[in-house]
């Protein structure tokens, strides 16, 4: 069932001999005389060309005599059969001189040039010191370009700039973001963001992309937190994983030992990501040195029960949503937004590790004897290592003898993953995103995969350019709308309708492989029977896409030769997420497009980890590799493997039912490991309260979280940068994290943490190292089979993988059956259902959430990231322009927004990406978390509940004086030119230093007796 | 396999670069309405269309045509290139400058060649062309017009209601009578006789194979300046699979000293529709264009009508005379630029691209427009097709006079007593051309002069017996280049006038690669720094010869290749320690 992306070049290439300096060399036709040089070792200087970029010829550099008048730039001249080429002698070296010489007339002193000073590789600086070409030059000097410091981390010198268009393929062909190009003409002409605006206001979404293309000192990253960036050499290089998104791009930090800090991040050679990176990868791993870390353990203080939240942000926000009328508290809304330590910390004591680890053991225990298994639950999180989740939920299955265990998987792939299983027996992708270059055609579904798989999309983007048919499906155009051959603007929540008109024009045009139906697909009869009510006019009726766009996807889509169907959250998150994601099973079965290179189905996954720990069995419902719960076979198989453990037969509780238990009473007592559910989950009103009734609950994480002020006891956890573990991403491809820095003060790794925990709950667990327990993870789970520790290699390895020493692994599943017992592919009809709450004359948006290119979930880690927070600080609205101008609402003005489960205030921003009756909130901004709006009802297979569509009414807000209003990118500028970049610690320092010291100031002696602040008491009263 | 996207081998990145339709129109279009490029209608443009703002940035400020800021009442173009600086241009600039500095109605601005070498100092008010001793005058009739900003924008619809993109009577008595040119066959004929080899090609009487042979037994060289024999070009494209495939008339004559396309144009209209017809027919191409400066406003509107009578001749359409065959011929507006007479930065502009010229090979014979096979030739070789079609190769080949073949057009300017364009035998010598031309201006000696446009090198009065042809100059040091003659009379500093060739050339580069775009601009400052502490060149000179052997090595185009030769031609020939002129 193995194949690999390699596609054999059917068609046989002619070949040219040729004579480079005097040596005979037979290439390619086609092939440059750079690259035929290089094959015979033959170097030839170039600075505007390297082998990521395809050649330009404009710094002449590489220029070699072929016999004509002028000479040819070897990097975009083919060879010619019979061509006779000098590459070197005295003269075009001086002429290679001469050019170096002009160039450097116009560069910054050496001393202060921007590459020289950091990084120390100013490719042309060498080049001079080649040919001894220096400022005593007789060609006149210059300078006075001018400087752009308008972004955050990435300073522009237009001085150094040489114009060798390096940037400008980054950005287009790399990237495919298409913001930088050149302006002007002539000698006066320079790289230019947009219209020639400043970087930081430009639509630069700050990959960095260009800073790692540019050979001198013209785009150089910025210091972040005042960490110097230096030579590679006087730095050490740790070869890890980006911590942020499921794409799970590999890269290089580059650590300044002296100061325990890393100095700046690149992309590195890996099969899936191919050194790119966003925003958050290559600027956004600081939030790991932020002052704020829990270094400490924290027990609740006695004088804090009972128990509620404890900032007054969040206090406000409860009496809002209680009483349904939204008395916003004005008390507390930092623009920041982040927890205020000051006003939560008094409620907790520093403890030992014994102390609070005892006490967590002690009263998981007595709730477990109490209550029983169903009154213990945990959430994992996405965000920790395979070795984590495994443990963890071993940690709850075993020792606590419940299945009530799960992360936020619930939260975005549920309902795919549910369709999945049903149709083709696996969660999993069945092929990666880079397989979209042999790809004819696909469909990216429901996905903002330039904000929330930035490195993924650029792949989409750049097949688009090199010929694949791209239809969007989406009802925000946002940036791959641009990208798109077919954009479609569906109504929120029409999926179902939308890709059952699409098969039903397929159908009927005779474009379904029948042969791949006949032989690999079961039901196709009743899925025809149930697209047959759906021809495109009704497709166009309830989807709002017309009939005609609906013809020609379908079209497009049935003549591929190959397709892919790539999908996110748009697809999954609704209460028909499950129906969503059939249809899109369905199209891809009945074209024929699974278990080919270029074709299949891939719904992009969230966090970086969220694949792998459902791989390991971080869901209510499946033991490690998706082996059912409820079979009692597999549980006998886990029994024994797990030293006869006593497991539940029964299947356990999602996130979403463990809070309505917890509301319930079922669910007494939590284990909460790096989840946030305070801002993450839908209508949040409700988890509080449900995290307000618990009797007791323990939190481990690297920050004080929303859900920290809720806890008992708060367990100082490592962040990714200070631990060891695997991780395993969209592609199905496991990887290994490296340690980068050491936990701050007593914080732990994660793992060892539970370990703890287990002892002390009376597991006989004696890990010694990640290392064992992926051993012991993948001897009970086939798909991860052969996989080690020494055999991931730097660039990990795709699962499954039958020799891992010598294949990168699967790319393209299921060549031959699927994973279902009988090896079809269950095609699974679907109807149309309305969403559950829809606009009408009181609520008559519709609400839209997702996240943000700069941020991540809840923000803990983004928002105490200086870039990230730097160019996206504050909660917006985006609103269609003609719904605000029809309202008067102005862009960067402050709305209301409600729905019948609370109110938020934020800022308005006028976007062309939303439909009209459409708005969408990002659900980062706990000053402003749009779950508070969200609706809580839940799709009936996945249990995902239905974060894109709810009814929501915007209003202006009261007036309240604002500083900084405008856009981010401005504040942004404002920072960054007043020298407040290297700050960077988003709120004030009373935080910063060592939590005890942070503790010790905001609980001073005696205040335990009567000193609490009064916030805390009336939190806790406003709880009950 | 997706792949459609794939590059010709050799073809650059960014050639191609932005696959959709050229934005240049809509461009044109948001300054006809507003007189100017808000930036509100750029972000407008760039969402509705899906395309980068920075590639409309880099059109906007790249083609001198478009504006983005409001227009004043009057706008005045002054040029300063050579034939106008040896006639006082700078005095003039000056003295508009004085005049309207504190006028905010009134812009002046100094530009490059503006093709009326003739009139020298050129000068334009609103895109009308006039001599700049005539500008205060031309000034005070448009504001008592009213041809200001505002009012523009109808003066815009009307030419787009008229099909043209100019209203008659802004160019009313621009251009001069036809007079009989020996290149045209049908002199003493009626408008019904003309045309009659593009009707014997599209009635089959005449092959496409014949005409290739008849060019190539004539001997005709392209004119633009490179001289490629225009028999094989035709050959070349003819062969092509490829389909579809274009023609161009490259009417974007640009270069300082060089109208005599713009006279053809002017006079000889259907001879250049009828070469293009002809050369359509025989490389099986349906689509041409003529692309045309947009300084050229009268010569537009008379190519356009024209193409409008060859329309109606049954010559253009869907169906050419019965023949079933198909050919179309547009006009394009350039948005302005020297650079765009390079035949690859030509075709990049009408892709809707920076005027960068590209790496070549490719050659556009194979790999043009839109990666088409595409045939470009300029006006005066599409103009001297007929008549070879006509009367024969042999007849052709007998025109010429010491050993040249053919006819040739030269335009002759600076210091000489009627400046014009002449038809003369190739290998007439540069002494009977002035002579022609009525002699060195005043009767003054000759210093130097320039045979072959601002690119060609200077030569003394000791070469004016020297045939003006392509081998002839070439082995003297010099080139026929684009058939300009610049004549210079003695009290002429020359190092200054050769400066002054050097500075358009350094702000018409198009910035695209290093040795150009800095070694251009640096020699320039050199010079003009040599020339303001007394003109001593004996320190710079090495630098100098330095950076012209690698510019003319190593830049991508002909600009950049010859930029610095001109200046070495003076630095040779000594200078004459006088000044002025």
């Amino acid at each position: 069932m193995a194949t690999t992306t390699e596609t054999a070049r059917s068609e046989a290439t002619a070949q040219v001999t040729l004579r480079i300096d005097g040596r005979e060399v037979t290439v390619a036709e086609g092939t440059t005389i750079l690259a035929a040089a290089a094959q015979v070792g033959i170097d030839i200087p170039v600075l505007c060309h390297n082998d990521r970029f395809d050649p330009v010829g404009v710094c002449r550099m590489c220029v070699v005599d072929v016999g004509a008048r002028a000479y040819a730039a070897a990097c975009v001249r083919p060879c010619e059969d019979g061509m006779e080429v000098t590459t070197t002698g005295t003269e075009l070296e001086a002429h290679r001189a001469t050019l170096t010489e002009l160039l450097l007339s116009d560069q910054p002193d050496p001393r202060e040039d921007p590459k020289e000073t950091t990084t120390a590789d100013n490719e042309l600086l060498a080049l001079a010191r080649r040919y001894g070409v220096g400022k005593d030059s007789p060609i006149p000097q210059a300078a006075g370009r001018g400087v752009d410091l308008s972004n955050p981390v990435i300073a522009v010198n237009h001085d150094a700039c040489i114009l060798c268009d390096r940037c400008v393929r980054a950005c287009d062909d790399i990237q495919g973001n298409d913001v930088i190009g050149r302006s002007g003409k002539g000698y006066a002409t320079r790289i230019a963001f947009d219209f020639n605006d400043p970087m930081g206001s430009s639509s630069c979404v700050t990959c960095g992309e260009c800073v790692s293309a540019c050979p001198t000192g013209a785009l150089v990253n910025k210091p972040i937190n005042g960490v110097p960036i230096r030579p590679r050499s006087e730095l050490r290089q740790v070869d890890t994983v980006c911590p942020y998104c499921g794409v799970g791009c590999a890269l290089t930090y580059h650590v300044d030992d002296q100061r325990g800090a890393i100095a700046f991040a690149e992309g590195r050679e890996q099969p899936g990501s191919q050194r790119r990176l966003c925003v958050k990868g290559r600027y956004g791993w600081d939030y790991a040195a932020s002052p704020q870390r829990l270094t400490v353990p924290l027990i609740r203080r006695e004088d804090a029960y009972p128990k509620g939240p404890l900032s007054s942000a969040v206090r406000g926000e409860m009496q809002g949503g209680a009483d349904g009328r939204g008395q916003a508290n004005g008390r507390g809304r930092k623009p920041g937004g982040l927890v205020d330590y000051d006003e939560v910390l008094p409620a907790f004591r520093e403890a030992s590790w014994d102390e609070a680890l005892d006490l967590v053991a002690r009263r998981l225990k007595e709730i477990h004897a109490a209550g029983g298994p169903g009154a213990i639950a945990g959430f994992g999180s996405a965000k920790c290592s395979n070795e984590e989740a495994y443990l963890f939920q071993k940690l709850i299955r075993t020792g606590f003898h419940t299945n009530n265990v799960d992360h936020c998987t619930r939260l975005c792939h549920a309902s795919s993953v549910a369709a999945l299983f049903e149709g083709i027996g696996s969660g999993a992708v069945s092929t990666t995103y880079g397989d979209v270059a042999n790809a004819d055609a696909i469909i990216i579904a429901g996905s903002n995969a330039t904000a929330n798989h930035p490195v993924a999309s650029s792949f989409f983007k750049q097949a688009h350019r090199r010929g694949t048919t791209v239809i969007y499906v989406d009802p925000r155009a946002d940036r791959l709308a641009d990208h798109a051959d077919i954009y479609c603007q569906l109504k929120p929540g029409t999926d179902v309708a939308f890709y059952n008109a699409v098969m039903h024009e397929i159908i009927r045009l005779g474009l379904v492989d029948e042969e791949f139906v006949r032989n690999r697909t079961s039901n196709f009869q009743a899925l025809a029977e149930t697209v047959s009510h759906y021809p495109p006019e009704r497709g166009e009726q309830i989807t709002g896409v017309s009939a005609e766009t609906i013809r020609r996807v379908a079209r497009v889509f049935g003549e591929a030769r190959s397709a892919i169907i790539f999908w996110g959250m748009g697809i999954s998150q609704h209460t028909t997420g499950t129906d969503n994601a059939r249809c899109l099973i369905a199209l891809a079965a009945i074209t024929g497009n699974i278990g080919k290179p270029g074709s299949g189905l891939h719904p992009l996954r969230g966090q970086n980890n969220v694949q792998g720990a459902s791989d390991v069995g971080l869901i209510p419902m499946f033991y490690p590799d998706y082996s059912s719960v409820d079979d009692p076979q597999i549980r006998e198989r886990f029994v024994r493997a797990w030293g006869d453990a006593e497991l539940d037969p029964a299947r356990g509780l999602t996130v979403t039912e463990i809070i309505g238990s917890a509301l319930a009473g079922g669910v007494r007592g939590m284990y909460m490991l790096g989840e946030n559910p305070f801002l993450s989950d839908p209508n949040v009103n409700k988890v509080r309260k449900a995290l307000s009734k618990l009797e007791f609950l323990v939190v481990q994480d690297i920050f004080l979280t929303e859900t920290a002020e809720f806890a008992d006891v708060i367990l100082p956890a490592s962040s990714y940068l200070e631990k060891e573990g695997t991780y395993t991403n969209t592609d199905r491809r496991v990887q290994l994290g490296r340690k980068v820095l050491d936990p701050p003060g007593q914080a732990r790794v994660d793992w060892e943490i539970v370990q703890e925990i287990a002892r002390r709950v009376g597991l006989p667990w004696s890990y010694s190292s990640p290392r064992e327990i992926f051993d012991e993870m993948v001897s009970v789970m086939p798909s991860y089979a052969n996989l080690s520790y020494d055999n991931l290699g730097l660039t990990g390895k795709l699962y499954p993988n039958d020799d891992p020493e010598h294949s990168d692994g699967t790319v393209v599943m299921f060549g031959d059956r699927f994973n279902t017992p009988d090896g079809l592919a269950h095609l699974v009809p679907a109807e149309w259902l309305p969403a559950k709450e829809l606009p009408d004359d009181e609520y008559p948006f519709v609400l839209n959430t997702g996240r943000l290119l700069e941020h991540w979930h809840t923000g803990t880690m983004t928002r105490r990231s200086y870039a990230l927070d730097a160019i996206a600080p504050r909660a917006q609205v985006f609103v269609n322009p003609q719904d605000a101008a029809e309202h008067g609402w102005e862009d960067g003005g402050r709305v209301r927004v409600r729905s019948r489960r609370g109110e938020i205030e934020l800022e308005l921003r006028v976007s062309h990406a939303e439909a009209r009756g459409n708005c969408f909130i990002p659900f980062h901004f706990r000053e402003a978390a749009a779950n508070l709006l969200t609706i809580d009802e839940i799709d009936p297979f996945g249990k995902i509940p239905e974060f894109k569509f709810c009814a929501v009414r915007i209003e202006p807000a009261p007036a309240a004086p604002r500083a900084g209003d405008g856009h981010a990118a401005e504040r942004a500028t404002a920072e960054a030119l007043s020298g407040a970049a290297a700050g960077g610690a988003p709120t004030g320092t009373a935080a910063g230093g060592t939590l005890s010291g942070a503790a010790a100031g905001g609980a001073p002696p005696g205040s335990e007796a009567g000193g609490a602040p009064t916030g805390a008491a009336g939190g806790g009263a406003g709880a009950r | 396999m997706a792949g459609t996207g794939a590059r010709a081998p050799g073809r650059e990145a960014r050639a191609g670069r932005f696959p959709g339709p050229s934005l240049i129109p809509s461009l044109n279009d948001i300054q006809r309405r507003h007189g100017w490029l808000p930036r509100e209608e750029l972000e407008r443009l760039a969402r509705e269309t899906h395309r980068p703002r920075y590639e409309i940035e880099g059109l906007v400020s790249f083609y001198p045509h478009f504006r983005t800021s409001p227009p004043p009442r009057v706008q005045i173009a002054v040029c300063h290139d050579l034939s106008c600086w040896l006639h006082g241009a700078d005095e003039q600039i000056a003295a508009l400058r004085e005049r309207y500095g504190d006028d905010v109605e009134v812009e002046v601005r100094e530009v490059s060649c503006l093709g009326r070498c003739d009139i020298a100092p050129a000068a334009a008010v609103d895109e009308r062309p006039l001599a700049a001793a005539e500008v205060a005058q031309a000034v005070e009739r448009e504001r008592a017009e009213g041809h200001h900003g505002h009012e523009r924008a109808d003066g815009d619809r009307e030419r787009e209601r008229s099909g043209g993109k100019r209203a008659h009577p802004r160019f009313e008595g621009i251009l001069r009578t036809p007079r009989q040119w020996p290149n045209d066959p049908y002199v003493g004929l009626g408008p019904e006789d003309r045309y009659a080899q593009a009707r014997r090609m599209a009635l089959g009487e005449l092959s496409g194979g014949e005409a290739i042979a008849e060019l190539k037994d004539s001997g005709l060289r392209g004119m633009g300046g490179a001289g490629f024999p225009t028999g094989s070009k035709w050959e070349i494209v003819a062969a092509q699979s490829a389909q579809p495939k274009y023609l161009i008339c490259n009417a974007d004559e640009s270069e300082p000293g060089t109208f005599k396309d713009r006279q053809i144009l002017a006079e000889q209209p259907h001879l250049v529709v009828e070469g293009m017809l002809c050369a359509m027919l025989t490389a099986g191409i349906e689509q041409g264009w003529v692309f045309i400066r947009h300084e050229y406003g009268p010569e537009e509107e008379a190519v356009r009508a024209e193409l409008e009578r060859a329309r109606s001749a049954g010559l253009l359409g869907e169906d050419v005379l019965g023949s079933g065959r198909r050919l179309e011929i547009e006009v394009f507006t350039s948005p302005g630029g020297y650079i765009l007479g390079e035949e690859s930065a030509l075709i990049e502009c009408m892709e809707g691209h920076r005027g960068e010229p590209r790496n070549k090979p490719p050659f556009p014979g194979v790999n043009g427009l839109w990666g088409k096979p595409t045939l470009m030739n300029s006006v005066e070789t599409l103009a001297a097709v007929p008549i070879i079609l006509a009367r024969g190769g042999a007849w052709w080949r007998a025109q010429g006079v010491n050993g040249g073949v053919g006819l040739k057009f030269f335009a002759i300017s600076g210091h000489i007593e009627h400046p014009d364009v002449y038809c003369v035998p190739m290998g007439t010598t540069a002494r009977q051309l002035i002579e022609l031309a009525g002699g060195v201006a005043g009767g003054a000696p000759l210093k130097a002069f320039q045979p072959g446009g601002a690119s060609s090198n200077f030569l003394g009065p000791d070469r004016l017996d020297v045939p003006l042809d392509f081998r002839p100059l070439a082995e003297a040091g010099s080139m026929l280049g684009s058939g300009a003659v610049v004549v210079i009379a003695e009290g002429t500093d020359l190092l200054a006038a050769a400066t002054n060739v050097l500075r358009f050339f350094s702000l018409e580069s198009c910035g695209k690669c290093v040795p150009c775009r800095v070694g251009s601009h640096k020699a320039h400052e050199m010079l003009t720094d040599a020339l303001a502490r007394g003109g001593d060149t004996g320190a710079i000179e090495p630098t100098l010869a330095r950076l012209e052997s690698t510019l003319r090595l190593c830049s991508i185009c002909g600009l950049g290749q010859v930029a610095l030769g001109p200046v070495m031609s003076v630095l040779a020939l000594g200078r004459n320690g006088d000044a002025g002129g």
